[in-house]
This record gives structure tokens, sequence and C-alpha cells, in this order.
């Protein structure tokens, strides 16, 4: 167990190297260059030298990479070009932005999500189940961003009920209430497709444990029906749903990317996508290291959820 | 095991219930907005908003608040309510007025220009406004050498101040400009924001930090910055042209452009910039908003390559101004955010433009007659470079689609190539050369003055990739009135200069003359005392208040 551990960190370290090499390469061979887009059409090509030599993107790519990277390891992501100001803050500031954002989102698709779907399996093939399925089929195919858009015209332009943009009012609030009366539509957006998937798949799920013989004994011997749902049924089919809770967590951080623009919600989906279009080089380094690094820790702490789940695992 | 349950309709669907359901799912997807926009268009009552309080929307986040780093419109907004320049334009025109200068003088030569400071200025920080921080100002701009040099890059300050050779300081409210040559341009350039003065104690204590703590002698001092929420600005009552009647601003980056209007529409903001096209009726019909426009100092154009075949012929260049209906594009496209242009000199500098040139009224006749004068073969081939987005380049891909559609009509056959914003502007800088016929571009003079646009990009010397003059024009003629241009400083006989550059440029039609972009902005009710400015920044902020 230890040894298994202590070599997927060691994959961490080495996955995160290849990323940081794989987007350094790929900043730089996409055409187009962050002095040329700061200064625009004004500039002449002088200009535009100096500039590049100012941010030390006249020296050999090796060389770039290897000053870079010797910064990172002493936690220095350097400064943004754009921004004029450090990589890291702002990464970690946006970061969190999206944190609030991701979290809310999979807090209601799965209680929503896990709801739907083992109401849908109890009741398997009757109206209730229908209109369920019916709902998370329409929810997997609606974009998030239209969703997110007719949620605005619903809900602040026509019943002015709650404020389409931003993570707090722009004069005063600032407080935990002003935040989550914010937070209501971008979430509801985000968590859309994923609690469709949830439902369908613990339904799915539900319904295949359900035919367990296990479960047939607990009925047998006189169980009340909540007890054989949560004790037995349910706790069997949260192995599905973990691995869910991995798949949907890297969709989160991903979807965030149009929901994020849609509601002006200061994120780091729509801060990388401006730093890829203004070619703000540590910006897209630093910003895509974090979320790397994320991504990977989730996969490593999902697995590390199923050894604990399923004692099967351990031994194998 | 996920990666099934995605995909629509799982196995205990059947064939018949999924076609329905998504049947419906896309009929109710179809019918969503037509059944929710009557919510939308209805006259919203606006949002309850404080008194004295501005609260204004932008199209992105600041990237700093450093006067000289800037390069972005979008973050310059906000430099004229914490900055000052040495001179400044008047209200809705592009003549000087006095600012932190009171008067000024040139030496007969052009070498020297003497301005006279206004006394009794103070900084937000309470240190004295005087000829120390106009040196301090320009010196850290131009001097790489300087202690403070490395709180930049500086990059527009080389193109606009790069005659300034050296500035004395004479006494506490004299300073003076040495300059290394002629620049009858420079005047003006002094109104740019890239020149507003900053406080040099300020600068000293905070360095790098400026650019998120700026100190100015603006009618709003800096409050607060809160990263990708807002900028709080507060009313500074001792400002020298009159305190504000606002208390406050605030500025809101809402880099969505269907997010900003909601915004607007909503109450959430007071003010937005550059309402697209496909949204003015709705400001226009929306109770508690005004649809402001004003025609700004901005030229779009198509780039023709005057070095390789076809538009090496100056017949073909003009029989490609002939065939573009400008109007239709300016009204269909661009819904009457543009009209069509004449020349390379926006109308809105009216000292420096004229319409007295040769004019390509739509005319595919003539265009094709045109062509048969010319002696090429028909149909012509021709690469055609767009870019996606671009500042000021307003709706680059339906424009370069109905320019292509035109042309296409009289025989020259346009193959569009697209960039995104980033690699166009590269793709450009290094010349159409011998991978493109034709070129998108555009560009704001925002000094009001065709002497910090012209010798970049219709210059010969300019050519690419020395200079943005991408197309490769060279007419000794122009060259030496642009040149001469710079040694004349009377207005009238510098316009006269310009005017005459605009009759031979439009008769040589190295460009295809597309339109002259009008600025807009929708205001809220309750704001009074705010116009557009030509140039185009947010200017005069004292002078305006909020119910």
């Amino acid at each position: 167990m230890h040894r298994y551990l202590v070599q997927r960190l060691l994959l961490v370290v080495l996955v995160l190297l290849g990323v940081s090499l794989l987007v350094f390469i790929v900043t730089r061979l996409t055409p187009g260059d962050p002095a040329r887009v700061l200064l625009g059409p004004r500039a002449t090509e002088e200009q535009v030298a100096q500039l590049r030599t100012a941010y030390g993107l006249d020296q050999p790519l090796h060389m770039q990479y290897v000053t870079w990277l010797a910064r990172v390891v002493r936690g220095d992501l350097g400064e943004s070009i754009q921004l004029h100001r450090p990589v890291l803050g702002e990464v970690v500031e946006r970061f969190r932005g999206t944190l609030i954002l991701a979290v809310a989102a999979m807090i209601i698709s799965f209680t929503v999500g896990i709801v739907f779907g083992v109401a849908a399996a109890l009741r398997a093939n009757t109206a209730l189940d229908r209109a369920l399925m019916s709902l998370a089929l329409l929810g997997i195919s609606m974009p998030p961003f239209w969703v997110g858009l007719i949620l605005i015209i619903a809900f602040t332009l026509g019943l002015r009920w709650l404020p389409a943009t931003g993570m707090f009012s722009p004069t005063g609030g600032g407080d935990l209430q002003d935040l989550l009366v914010h937070l209501v539509l971008p979430a509801v957006s985000l968590a859309v497709v994923p609690l469709a998937v949830i439902a369908r798949l613990t339904r799915a799920n539900v319904l295949e444990v359900l035919n367990q013989l296990y479960v047939r004994t607990a009925r047998a011997k006189g169980l009340h029906s909540r007890t054989v749902v949560l004790r037995h049924v349910l706790r069997n089919t949260l192995i599905g749903t973990v691995t869910i809770l991995g798949l949907e967590t890297g969709w989160l951080l991903a979807g965030t990317v149009y929901i994020e623009t849609v509601f002006a919600w200061p994120g780091i989906g729509a801060m990388l996508v401006n730093a890829i279009l203004q070619r703000d080089y540590p910006l897209v380094q630093g910003g895509v290291l974090l979320v790397a690094a994320i991504y990977v820790l989730i996969n490593l702490s999902t697995d590390i959820l199923y050894l604990y789940l399923d004692p099967r695992l351990r031994h194998a | 095991m996920a990666s099934d349950t995605r995909g629509p309709g799982g196995q205990r669907l059947s064939r018949r219930g999924f076609v329905r359901t998504v049947g419906a799912g896309v009929a109710l997807s179809a019918l969503a907005p037509t059944l929710l926009a009557p919510i939308g268009r209805a006259a919203p009552a606006r949002a309850a908003a404080t008194p004295g309080v501005l609260v204004v929307g932008l199209v992105a986040e600041p990237t700093s608040l450093d006067p000289g780093q800037l390069t972005d419109i979008n973050s310059m907004k906000l430099l004229g309510a914490m900055y000052d320049t040495l001179v400044r334009f008047k209200p809705n025109s592009f003549d000087i007025e006095p600012s932190l200068a009171t008067s000024w003088d040139r030496s007969a030569d052009g070498l020297l220009y003497t301005f006279k400071l206004r006394s009794g200025v103070k900084f937000h920080d309470g240190t004295d406004f005087n000829a120390d921080a106009v040196k301090f100002t320009y010196d850290r701009l131009l001097d790489p050498t300087h202690p403070y040099a490395d709180t930049g890059p500086f990059p527009f300050a080389p193109g606009y101040y790069g005659s300034i050779a050296e500035s004395i300081v004479v006494d506490p409210l004299t300073v003076q400009f040495r300059l290394n040559r002629e620049d009858s341009a420079l005047l003006d350039a002094f109104t740019l924001n890239t020149g507003r003065i900053v406080s040099p104690q300020a600068v000293k204590t905070s360095r790098k930090d400026f650019a998120q703590n700026p100190v100015g002698t603006g009618p709003f001092k800096f409050a607060g910055w809160d990263h990708n929420v807002r900028i709080t600005l507060n009313a500074n009552p001792d400002y020298w042209d009159g305190a504000p009647a606002l208390q406050q601003m605030i500025f809101r980056p809402l880099a969505d452009e269907q997010t900003r209007i909601t915004e607007f529409l909503s109450g959430g903001v007071d003010v937005i910039f550059d309402v697209p096209p496909d949204n003015i009726d709705q400001v226009k019909n929306t109770a508690g908003a005004l649809f402001l426009a004003q025609p700004g100092p901005h030229v779009w154009w198509v780039t023709l390559n005057t070095k390789k075949p076809p538009f090496d012929n100056v017949l073909v260049r003009q029989a490609a101004n002939f065939a573009i209906n400008k109007d239709a594009l300016t009204l269909d496209i661009l819904k009457g955010t543009g009209t069509p242009s004449v020349g390379p000199i926006p109308p809105a500098i009216t000292w420096a433009y004229t319409d007295q040139v040769a004019q390509y009224n739509y005319d595919p006749d003539r265009a094709q007659a045109l062509l048969q004068q010319s002696g090429v073969l028909l149909p012509i081939n021709v690469t055609f470079w767009v870019t996606e987005s671009g500042s000021g380049m307003q709706s680059p891909k339906t424009m370069g689609t109905a320019i292509q559609a035109d042309l296409a009509v009289v025989g020259i056959n346009a193959q569009i190539q697209t960039f995104e914003w980033g690699a166009f502007l590269n793709k450009y800088g290094t010349g159409l050369a011998d991978e493109a016929a034709m070129a998108e571009l555009s560009w704001m003079f925002d000094s009001g003055d065709p002497a910090h646009m012209l010798p970049n990009n219709l210059y010969g010397p300019a050519c690419s990739p020395k200079g943005f003059n991408g197309g490769c024009y060279q007419n000794p003629q122009v060259d030496g009135l642009l040149e001469s241009a710079l040694k004349v400083y009377d207005r009238d006989q510098r316009g006269a200069i310009y005017k005459q550059i605009q009759q031979i440029v439009a008769a040589d039609a190295p460009w295809i003359f597309v339109d002259n972009q009008i600025q807009n902005a929708a205001i809220s009710t309750r704001v009074s005392g705010l116009d557009l400015h030509p140039s185009f920044y947010m200017t005069f902020l004292n002078r305006i208040s909020a119910a």
C-alpha cells in the first residue's frame, strides 16, 4: 500500500514535468508573441524586439525553459506579462473562484442527481421514471453556457430575483450571503450536465444492485425497505459514483470556462483563455501547471478512495 | 463505465422514445429564446442605484494602472480619472487647452519646448506637482538607465515621445524639453494616456507595485482593487479643476459581450462602451437607458499588396475599391456603427481631413471596365488575410466575407485565410510579401494627429517588416510630404499637407477604403455630464454626476 502510494506520487511529479514541457513548447509554437500583441499595430519591429528582450524572449528556448523551471522549483511562477503581477497570486486567486463554483455545482449535481437516480430506479418504468430520465436526457443535451443564458434571461432580466454576473455586488456586499446569491445561477448552469449523468448512472447501478441476491435476502429477513435501500443498495452503488466523481470533477473544472465567461465569474478558466489569446506565456504556463496538478491529484485521490471503499482492490 | 452514459439514449430507451425526446428537446431549445425574448425586451425597471456612485462596465480586467505601461484602450479608460496630462483636448474636439501646464512655447528652430506649470496642484499622496515630477515622468518612460526604468516596460513611449532628447527643470514651475529632431506632433502626443504625470514619490515607494497602487493628480483617488471584481476610486475634493460631483466611481470587468449588455439592462452597471450592433435597438428601446454615438478617429481598411500582381497595377486596386458596396456593409453588417470612408484619415480629425479626393462609390460596372483596361486575365485568384477579432477591427469576419462576395462579382476570387488576432498581427507585421494579396487592418488615432499613424502605415521606408506598411506602398511624393509635415507647426498649413497626402493616396488606392467607426456607449439616464470624446478617452470626469 505504501509502496503503491510512493510510486503514484513519483508518477505525479513526472506527469507535471511532462505537462510543463508540453505547455512550454505549445505556447512557443503558437504563432504570435506577447510583445506584438501588447504593442498592436502601432510599433516598429525594432520596438517589438526591444520588448521581447525585456521579457527574456530573445533567449534560446531551452534556456528560457530551464530558467523558468528553476524558478518554479523555488515556488516562483514569474510575472504575468499582461497583468504586471505575480503569476502565483493571480492563479491561486482565480483558482479559488473556480473551486467555489465547481464545489457548489458538485454538491448540487450529486445530491439532486443521486436522489433523482434512486427515485427513478425504485419506480422503474413508471411515469416518474420516464419523466426524470427525459429530464436527464434534456440536461445532457443542453450546452451549459446556453442554460446559463436562459437562466439569466429568466431570473435576472425577467423575474429580477438573482444577479447575473460577478462573485460579489459591485457596491458594498462581500459577505457570505452576497456570495451565495451570486453563486446560484452559475452553479446551477454548471451542475446540469453532471447532474443528468449522475442521475442516469445511479439509476442503472441501483437497478443492477436491486436484482442482487443479497438485496432479496435483506428483504426476505424483513428489513424496512428504507434500510434496504440506504444500507445495502446505495452503499454498493457507491463505487460507480466515485468513478463518476473523479471524471465529473475534471469536467466541472473544464466546464467552468464557458460558465465563467457568461457570468463574469472570476475563475481560472476565463483567465487561461484570455492569457492564451494575449500570449501571456508565464500566466499560461503557471495556470496550466496548477490545473494539471489538481487534475492529477484528483485522479490519485479517486484511486485511493477506491481502495478504501472496495477492500478487494487492496490486495489486487 | 461513465463514457457511454453521456451518449444520447441508454439502452433502456426505445428508439422511438429517443427520437421523441430529442425532438422535444430541439423544439424547446428553438422556442425558448422566442418565448423568453419579450421578457428581455420589456423595459426593465433598472435596479436601485446609489446616488453619487457611478458603476462602469469594462470589457476586461485592467492590465495595470501605470499609464506608461498600458497598451490597451480598456485599461486606459480609468486613467483620466486618476491622472492628468500636461495639455488636453477641449470637450468634443481635437483642439488643445491647458491642463497641468498653463502655457507653453516653442523655440524658433522647433527644438526646445517650454511649459509653465499650474501652481498649487498636489498629488493624491500629498506631494507637490512640479517640474521635477514632469521630468521624472518622462525620464522614467524614455531613459533605459533611469533608476526606475525597471518599473516598465513602457511600450508606447518611444513611438510618441522618441523626439525628446532631454527634459530640463528650469524652476519648480517651468520645465523644458530639448528635442533631437523637429516633431510638430509632440504637443498632440502630450494629450495621450502614455504621458500622464505620475507621483515620483509613489513610484519610488511602490516600485513595481505602482501599477497596482496608482497616484496622480486627477479628479479621483485610487481606493482599492479587488482583482477581477472591481476597482474603486473616491472623489478628490481638492481637484484643481473643480471637485467631482460624484463621490465614487467603480469599474467592473465584464468580459463577455452579452453579459455586459445584460448587466447594463438589469442596472448592475451605469455605463458600457461599444454596444454590439445587434443590441443597439434593444438599448434604445429600454426605459432608463440612453444611447450615445460619436464619430471616432478610426479607420478600417483592406491593405492591398502593391508589390505583387495583380495589385501592383493601380487600375486593379481602383477596381477593387469600386467593387465594394460600403453602404450595404455599414448599414447591414455594422448596423450604422460605421460610415463609409474615402481615405486614410478619419473625418473626426477635422483639421486634417478632406473629402475632395477620388471617391470610389459602389460601381461594379466601372470596376469591371477598369479590370478590362488593366489587361489582367480574369478571374483573378488572391489570398485575403482576415482576423477573427481584434482591437478596433469591428466585425472582421463578417466584413471580410462581404468584401469577398463583392469582389467575386467583378471576377476577383479572394480566398480567405483567418487568423486569431495575436497570430494575425505577426503575419501582418512581417508583411503581405509573397504570402497574401489583401489583409484587413484598422487604426485608432487617439492623439487626433495623423503624424502618429501615417508614417507607420503609408511611408515607404516603413515597408514591413520595418514598419506596419504591410502592402509596402511606396510613393516618394507621399514620403516627402509626410516628412515635411513634421516640420510645419501651423495647424492649417499642416492640415493642408495631410489633405494633399489623402488626395494622392486615394488616387493610388493602396488600400480598399472601407469605413470609419462610430463609437458608442449606453448610459443610464440617471447619469449626466458624460459625453463621448472623439479621442475615446473618458474625460472631464469631475463634471459627471449620478442621481
